[in-house]
């Protein structure tokens, strides 16, 4: 068994395929080029590749791709209807779901539905119609929907700058969990919506434990989002940050990228640094053995990713670098690819 | 029969064919039979911003676009509009 590292660029997608246990990595593509990859993932119930992809001309669509990024099929119906006053600005997030599901993240503030491998998508009303959508508010990569977690018949998303919601069944309604999340871009600074989340996961083992990167901060939840707790002051040296990753087997794993601040966005320190916790978010470690000291370097929400063996992220500047799980060790897998907005990793 | 040339990344998406001959009274009849058409136009059904369409050499924006008639043997070429260099956009 290999791993297959899909890594959306804003310059088509390129496959990683690792080798020797991923200590070496065979770099294919670009395919789909002149596409801008925001996420592109294997759906593990048939092996199919979905990319979420954007083109300044050609508007927003998803890729779906049978044999690993040989041929792709195009979606055919995808976009908001007219009464909605509202158009598809960017496709953000692919997530299988269960049974036939197939969900989809965009901007703006939207979540949709297929059920027939990504060919048409119908959009979730209740979400688009949901009644504090006057208070959601665009961020700098515009107002998407990128985070969609399923965990135990409970389903998550995340909206920058909306917040995080809950659904019990299926979608049909979504109850906001942003309680003691800040917003500090706000006149009140902790609203119902609003809050800028930029990476929410769901831990897999554990169901009810939640971990987001947010812009004001770091946070976890251990009852599906009532309640979230702020973990940022122990051992990390910014609160600020996008990409986020998990431990598949140990809930109270995390790994975080900091970033120096919002109006510099790039790794604090003057550093490439990935940070650890071992024990919930009570206490941070760096874990950046391998990686350059001294780096301005940006990852982006989409740009980091786990699996049972390793960890792997992508920057802006075009590498893309791995550890087996732990992060003790980081080593460069490849360089100078277009600025990388997603990485995710796949057995083959 | 107009044809209609596309560019390449559009080539690509209707499987590699970038020429096209079809029966059309007018440009936007002749878009939207393509197998790319909703690449061309947005969910309302408007033509996308930054697509120009030149009918026989001539800037159909400048004309009646969508509604431009169609000559027999007039072609249509779908151009993106020149709109590099931004570097969060498109760059």
């Amino acid at each position: 068994m290999g791993t297959l590292l899909p890594v959306g660029t804003k310059k088509g997608l390129f496959l990683l395929r690792g080798g020797d246990g991923n200590e070496s990595w065979r770099v294919e593509g670009p395919v789909l080029p002149g596409w801008s990859v925001y996420h592109a993932i294997v759906d593990p119930r048939d092996g199919a590749l979905y990319a979420a992809t954007n083109n300044f001309f050609y508007g927003a669509t998803v890729h779906r791709s049978d044999d690993l990024g040989e041929t792709w099929e195009r979606a055919e119906e995808l976009g908001l209807a007219e009464e909605s006053g509202l158009k598809l600005n960017a496709t953000w997030h692919v997530e299988p779901g269960k049974d036939s599901e197939l969900w989809l993240g965009g901007d703006p503030g939207v979540l949709f539905r297929s059920d027939d491998r990504g060919a048409t998508w119908e959009v979730n009303r209740a979400l688009l119609e949901h009644p504090t959508r006057e208070n959601w508010q665009p961020g700098a990569g515009g107002m998407c929907c990128h985070s969609i977690q399923l965990v135990d018949g409970t389903m998550y998303v995340a909206i920058s700058a909306a917040g995080a919601f809950r659904s019990e069944d299926g979608g049909e309604n979504w109850t906001p969990i942003n309680k003691e999340v800040a917003a500090d871009f706000m006149p009140e600074k902790y609203p119902e919506v609003g809050q800028c989340v930029h990476k929410l996961l769901a831990h897999p083992a554990r169901p009810g434990r939640l971990w987001q990167q947010n812009h004001c901060g770091v946070y976890r939840s251990d009852d599906r989002g009532d309640n979230w707790e702020r973990l940022d002051g122990n051992g990390l040296p910014s609160d600020f940050g996008f990409g986020l990753a998990l431990d598949p087997e140990d809930p109270d794993v995390a790994y975080v990228i900091p970033e120096e601040s919002q109006e510099h966005h790039y790794t604090a320190e003057g550093r490439l640094g990935v940070y650890r916790t071992g024990d919930a978010g009570v206490s941070w470690q760096l874990a950046a053995s391998g990686l350059p000291d001294r780096a301005w370097a940006a990852v982006l929400r989409e740009g980091f990713a786990f699996d049972d063996g390793g960890l792997y992220f992508g920057t802006q500047s075009g590498s893309v670098w791995t550890s087996a799980r732990g992060g003790g060790r980081w080593t460069e897998a490849a360089r100078d690819l277009p600025p990388i907005l997603s990485v995710e990793a796949a057995p083959v | 029969m107009a044809i209609v040339l596309l560019p390449a990344m559009l080539a690509a998406e209707a499987g590699g064919q970038k020429r096209f001959e079809l029966q059309a009274m007018t440009v936007g009849e002749a878009l939207r039979q393509l197998p790319i058409a909703n690449l061309l136009f947005d969910e309302s059904g408007e033509l996308r911003r930054l697509i120009n369409v030149f009918v026989d050499g001539v800037d159909a924006r400048g004309g009646r676009l969508l509604d431009e008639p169609l000559r027999a043997e007039s072609e249509v070429r779908v151009v993106g509009a020149i709109a590099g260099g931004e570097p969060d956009k498109w760059l």
